[in-house]
């Protein structure tokens, strides 16, 4: 039998018992009042041995606390009431606060408490999965003044342009300068209005071979404000095999063959003098049988420029190889004079034609890059139409699309309406045709697949703070040996990629550090403590704001449950009330009957 | 002799006016000097005594103007007496000796004297001394304005000297050198003095001759020079104690030098040389292309300017004559001179009139000449060919454009060559005939150039009443003339008279814009003709005649679309016989080229700025960047031999990061930049992108992705 229940009983017969004694009691003064007194005084004893739970919504304040991260402003921590804790990381020197070394300890050391405040940048990765489950409140430091987003190409290859892009967010009340220097060389600035977000896009062709480390530059008059690293590799890499056929030679042909021979790529030329009768140029390569074209030599060949008529001429065994190479990776330019087209792989693209414009002359531009070409004096009238699949690269200034590049299996296809660009190389525009041609075989040629990726995260990897690699194989099945200087990291199989591993590391030393995956060496770059610090600030209100986002949301479903939550009503009052009763019955007894 | 009390009043009245007076001119005369001054001193670097000078000869002048302290108590009790009624003109009884006074006029001056203390001061002077000093105060901001003039210049000089100024090299001199005397000896042609300097940095004219005279304060066994890096010169001591050294050289090339004492070797020090460049000629009169016309003057007005940076020393025109046609074209040079003396100035302005009959042209012929100047040093230049060519009126007048080829106009051709010859012919009968004659012929052929003009406007697309100019009245009065008589009941005729009909659309566009200019240019000189023959000038109307015919026949040519005929006859093709022939005897060409390794100079340059980027971030120079660096002095030194002013002070610095372990950023940027420098000009080249591992599973996936699309 329940406790609960014998005190119901006993409590009964107690009151039983009083009742009794009142109605048998000589005076009947008051027996009403003395009746309920006793009722009252009883039903309290009851309750105060019987504890009396009650379902509440009510918020407790109790199991709080409040914890300052880094990037609170001093000034405002006298602000905030009540008991203040902080992380190591923090750096709060005079204020007074109670200092957690570690959070998920704290935490796991004190299971009271639900709810945290959380001023300041907030949680790095690490702290935020030990606050999963808890309910935070985030009040976000001020914005961070400085640039807040970057990305540029770690790696690139020589004579490529480097591309440098960010945001800066100014939020003082005066302009601030940024200004991009390498080299030696102040390359480019930009100016940024006071209390405002502005994106900056910079573009240089980096000089070096090998490593370089840019600078990004905020100024505000005569003051540095930051000085950002920006690392990058340029390296060097094997030069494109390039097959040309050609119906006959021409002096565009010509000069391509030229200018390609004379940076040293490897080439095939092929032009028909009579029928089944071939010249052909092998330049800065061995030669092969270039008579009949078959799989296995447009395997040697990273793109081929083909023109129309020579395509059509081709038998249909060789056209079935030129498919099957495209389909598999190698890149095919076709040049066409016609309006009509003669084969069915050029056929994929609709041309038309279009009257010679007045001033007789061609503006190109490049489609990406926005690369404004120098005019050429031709009367151009082809043009070509783009369809919902294609890739237009090269427009006149009207938008008329004169070189268009569409995907097939792995492959691609570009074919080009413009007859001949050396005009631009006979009027000393060197710099533009090399661009036309280097944009043009770039984005045909095949894919140079690498033997191994790395990744690097997170972004910017800061000294003393942990950095992950994802490294991705060629092959599956073998573990990698990683290697930095001489500590050998241990890597961890992708479950559902055989062929991607994962390794962690505690970077000590900054600035450049290999990575020796197999043989092969990565460079990557660990910053300083300083640097990108805006950055990095901003990145982490983010996340943990993110992260709450993410919490509330799961969240909402516990706080319904919470809501059920019992109370015990405090016996005290129980106790008051027996108390009470207890003295209305004594003091009737003793005092107001005499 | 004691004063009176009206005396005493007059005199200090005159004194305080001669006082405030002097105080004002001393002001306005400090402003005048202070303003002039500073605009002598300030503008033009005079000396700041020159103040004082300025300051005396205006005030003197000032006072000469109006010498104040010439009035005497008399003259201004004239003044008072005119100034002030109360006196009652008897102010001058002041200044008489009282004894002298007869009884009323003692009286009067009893009585004046009682007033005097009553007249108030004059205010004139007080009022006058107060625009004088508002004028010195005027003058004091303006010279003070004036003294910052020569500041903003500099610092806008100064601004626009940081951008162009090259980095130039802080000299360190070697301890051991205690005097340097440089002397440069610019050659004779360029009559610069010969000058002096202590530095060791050289600027010199081309072919200059520069002295060293270097003082050692110890005795020092050998000095050697040595020149680019290459050329080393010992010198020879000039006295016995080893302490004074000379050497001497003629400059024609820039480039570095540097001094070694006894094995010390000293900094890069840079020689710059001031090319001499040759004249320039610019020929602002005439035009390239010439034409005289008929009527015209055959004569051209020729106007050049010459320049050069040091003398021009001599010009000439020379004259190439073509005359003739087709195959029997001759020339003739000829060498025409200025007829001026050149004296070697830097530059001069030359005008020639060029008589093209006594050079002997007709018309026809063409004239092509160029100016050739030469400079004191020998140089020469030459301006570009200019054309004068007069118009041959014979081969306008002829047929031969017409005869063969389609002819577009030529009934109204025919005409204008008519009128000009109707013109001459009334010209040359002028003589025999009475005015009245002359007059109606000359109206007549005016007329005859209206018609045609009308006709070659309906070309243009106007209406019969002519815009150009034409009277609409006179020439329906004159078509009524000739008209045939009307034939009764003709209902178009009658139409057309009171429909007001346009030309047909077709004629508006027959010609392309180009020519409907022409066009207009014709008809602009037709009607110049007819304005002439109408006022009985036939004579003036004649060149206008005549460029309107030529304009026509350039118009002819223009408009014609001429096929030769062809002689030659081909066998026709057989289409089943083309490309049939035998062709196994036919080889193959094969062309195999490899393009051989070219100089390291690119690639090395290229390490190298990635080495010097790592030795930034305190990498230290291994074995083999020691190579690295040297080849890329190397190539720096050839650089700096043709630029010092761009490359020394990069070498300089190269040269200390390879000595010493210390590295200082600054350094290293300047070799970047000059590297950068030497590489420019760098191309795009195609690049292959890359694409991640290629992985069996993503080949797999993408193999299936392609059967799912089959």
């Amino acid at each position: 039998m329940d406790f609960k229940y014998i005190v119901l009983i006993l409590c009964l017969l107690l009151l039983a018992f009083l009742l009794y004694k009142e109605i048998s009691r000589a005076n009947k003064g008051r027996l009403v009042w003395r009746v309920l007194a006793s009722l009252i005084a009883v039903i309290c004893f009851a309750l105060l041995i019987i504890p009396v739970k009650y379902e509440t919504s009510l918020r407790r304040n109790a199991n709080e606390i409040t914890l300052l991260t880094a990037g609170i402003n001093p000034d405002s921590i006298a602000k905030l009431k009540g008991q203040k804790y902080s992380l190591a990381s923090a750096d709060l020197v005079n204020a007074k606060t109670i200092l957690i070394p570690d959070l998920s300890y704290f935490l796991a050391t004190h299971k009271d408490i639900k709810k945290l405040n959380i001023y300041g940048n907030g949680l790095s990765d690490e702290e935020l999965k030990s606050v999963n489950g808890y309910e935070i409140n985030f009040h976000p430091a001020a914005k961070p003044n400085g640039v807040i987003s970057a990305n540029w190409q770690h790696k690139i290859k020589t004579t490529e342009q480097l591309n440098v892009q960010g945001i800066y967010q100014n939020t003082s009340n005066e302009k601030v300068k940024i200004l991009l220097k390498g080299l030696g060389n102040s390359i480019d600035s930009l100016s940024i209005e006071p209390k405002s977000d502005k994106s900056f896009s910079f573009n240089t062709q980096p000089k070096q071979t090998g490593k370089a480390i840019y600078q990004l530059i905020a100024l505000q008059g005569r003051d540095t404000l930051s000085k950002e690293p920006i690392p990058f590799l340029a390296g060097e890499q094997s030069p494109m095999k390039v097959l040309i056929l050609a119906s006959f030679p021409d002096f565009e042909y010509k000069f391509l063959k030229k200018w390609l021979f004379e940076n040293k790529y490897p080439l095939a030329f092929r032009s028909q003098i009579s029928k089944n009768k071939y010249s052909t140029d092998f330049l800065n390569m061995d030669s092969l049988s270039l008579n009949r074209i078959n799989a296995s030599s447009l395997k040697k060949f990273d793109v081929l420029i083909i023109d129309e008529e020579e395509l059509a001429a081709l038998g249909g065994s060789e056209r079935a190889a030129i498919d099957n190479a495209v389909n598999s990776g190698m890149g095919i330019v076709i040049r066409i004079l016609n309006a009509k087209s003669i084969t069915p792989i050029s056929g994929r693209f609709g041309r038309f034609e279009s009257p010679v414009p007045k001033d007789k002359q061609l503006g190109l531009l490049l489609k990406d890059e926005n690369y404004k070409f120098s005019k050429l004096p031709l009367e151009q009238t082809l043009f070509l139409k783009a369809s919902q699949n294609d890739q237009p690269l090269v427009a006149d200034g009207s938008g008329k699309i004169l070189v268009n590049s569409t995907i097939k299996g792995s492959g691609k296809i570009l074919i080009s309406s413009l007859v001949s660009t050396f005009n631009w190389l006979l009027s000393g525009k060197t710099s533009d045709y090399t661009t036309y041609w280097s944009e043009i075989l770039s984005k045909a040629a095949r894919k140079k697949p690498e033997i191994q990726s790395v990744k690097t995260t997170p972004q910017f990897p800061v000294i003393n703070e942990k950095i992950r690699f994802v490294v991705d194989l060629g092959e599956s099945g073998k573990i990698p040996k990683l290697k930095i200087d001489s500590l050998k990291l241990a890597p961890r199989q992708n479950i559902e990629l055989p062929f991607q591993w994962d390794t962690t590391f505690w970077p000590t030393r900054d600035g450049w550090n290999n990575l020796s995956v197999n043989q092969s060496t990565q460079s990557f770059f660990i910053y300083k403590n300083t640097d990108w610090q805006a950055l990095r600030n901003q990145q982490k209100i983010n996340f943990t704001q993110l992260f709450i986002d993410k919490l509330k949301n799961q969240q909402r479903k516990t706080t319904i449950t919470d809501i059920s939550f019992q109370e015990d009503v405090s016996p005290w009052w129980f106790f008051a009330g027996f108390l009470l009763a207890s003295a209305f019955l004594w003091y009737e007894s003793r005092i107001l009957t005499i | 002799m004691l004063k009176t009390e009206g005396q005493n009043w007059i005199h200090n009245l005159r004194k305080r006016w001669t006082m405030l007076y002097v105080l004002r001119i001393l002001a306005i005369g400090l402003a005048i000097a202070m303003v002039s001054s500073a605009l002598l001193i300030y503008l033009m670097h005079l000396p700041v005594w020159l103040f004082a000078i300025v300051l005396l000869l205006v005030l003197a002048v000032a006072f000469f103007i109006k010498p104040i302290w010439k009035t005497t108590d008399k003259d201004f009790s004239r003044f008072v007496n005119n100034r002030y009624p109360e006196l009652e003109e008897s102010a001058d009884l002041l200044l008489r000796n009282p004894t002298e006074l007869s009884m009323l006029q003692q009286l009067q001056r009893n009585k004046i004297e009682k007033i005097i203390p009553l007249i108030p001061k004059p205010k004139e002077p007080v009022k006058k001394l107060y625009t004088g000093l508002a004028i010195l105060l005027a003058g004091i901001l303006m010279s003070f304005g004036i003294t910052k003039i020569p500041q903003i210049q500099k610092a806008y000089h100064s601004e626009q000297e940081n951008q162009i100024s090259v980095p130039s090299i802080k000299e360190n001199v070697l301890p051991e050198i205690s005097s340097l005397n440089a002397t440069i000896i610019p050659p004779a042609y360029t009559r610069k003095p010969e000058r002096k300097q202590k530095e060791f940095t050289i600027k010199a004219e081309t072919g200059s001759k520069v002295n060293w005279k270097i003082e050692t304060n110890i005795s020092i066994k050998n000095v050697k020079i040595i020149f680019n890096d290459k050329e080393t010169i010992s010198l020879n001591a000039q006295n016995t104690d080893k302490t004074l050294w000379f050497y001497s050289k003629t400059v024609s090339k820039s480039g570095f030098y540097q001094l070694v004492l006894d094995g010390k070797k000293s900094d890069l020090y840079q020689i710059e040389v001031i090319p001499d460049l040759p004249a320039t000629i610019k020929i602002t009169q005439p035009k390239q292309h010439t034409t005289i016309d008929v009527g015209q003057p055959q004569k051209i007005n020729l106007k050049v300017n010459l320049s050069d940076d040091y003398g021009v020393n001599d010009a000439f025109i020379s004259a190439t004559m073509a005359s003739g046609k087709g195959e029997g074209v001759s020339f003739t040079e000829k060498k025409l001179s200025f007829n001026t003396k050149f004296n070697n100035e830097k530059s001069i302005v030359l005008s020639k009139q060029i008589d093209l009959k006594s050079l002997g042209m007709k018309p026809g012929d063409e004239l092509y000449f160029f100016i050739k100047a030469m400079d004191n040093h020998g140089q020469s230049s030459r301006s570009d060919v200019y054309f004068v060519s007069i118009v041959d009126t014979t081969e306008l007048m002829s047929m031969a454009g017409m005869t063969n080829g389609v002819n577009l106009v030529p009934e109204y051709f025919r005409s204008q060559r008519q009128i000009i010859i109707d013109t001459e012919k009334l010209l040359k009968e002028q003589s025999s005939l009475s005015i009245e004659a002359f007059k109606t012929r000359s109206n007549e052929l005016g007329i005859d150039q209206k018609l045609l003009r009308l006709r070659y406007g309906q070309f243009l697309g106007e209406e019969s009443e002519t815009e150009i100019g034409g009277d609409h009245e006179e020439h329906n009065e004159h078509a009524g003339h000739k008209e045939e008589e009307e034939k009764f009941g003709d209902v178009t005729a009658i139409m057309d008279k009171y429909a007001h009909k346009h030309d047909i659309a077709e004629d508006a566009t027959f010609f392309e814009p180009e020519m409907k200019a022409q066009l207009k240019a014709v008809l602009t000189e037709m009607w110049n003709s007819e304005l002439r023959l109408r006022t009985y000038k036939p004579q003036e109307a004649l060149p206008f005649e005549y460029k309107a015919l030529r304009l026509l026949k350039d118009l002819q040519q223009k408009s014609r679309a001429y096929v030769a005929k062809t002689t030659v006859k081909t066998a026709s093709l057989k289409p089943e016989k083309r490309l049939s022939g035998e062709l196994d005897k036919i080889t193959q060409p094969v062309q195999k080229m490899s393009s051989e390794q070219k100089d390291q100079r690119l690639i090395h340059l290229k390490t190298s700025l990635a080495l010097l980027e790592s030795r930034k971030s305190g990498k230290k120079f291994m074995e083999g960047d020691r190579f690295l660096l040297s080849e890329t002095e190397k190539y720096m030194i050839g650089a700096a031999a043709d630029n010092p002013a761009t490359y020394l002070n990069a070498l300089t610095s190269l040269r200390r990061l390879a000595a010493e372990n210390k590295v200082q950023s600054r350094d290293i940027d300047v070799v970047q930049q000059a590297i950068q420098k030497m590489i420019k000009g760098e191309s795009a080249k195609p690049q292959m992108q890359s694409a991640q591992p290629a992985s069996a599973l993503y080949q797999n996936y993408f193999n299936n992705l392609n059967k799912a699309g089959r």
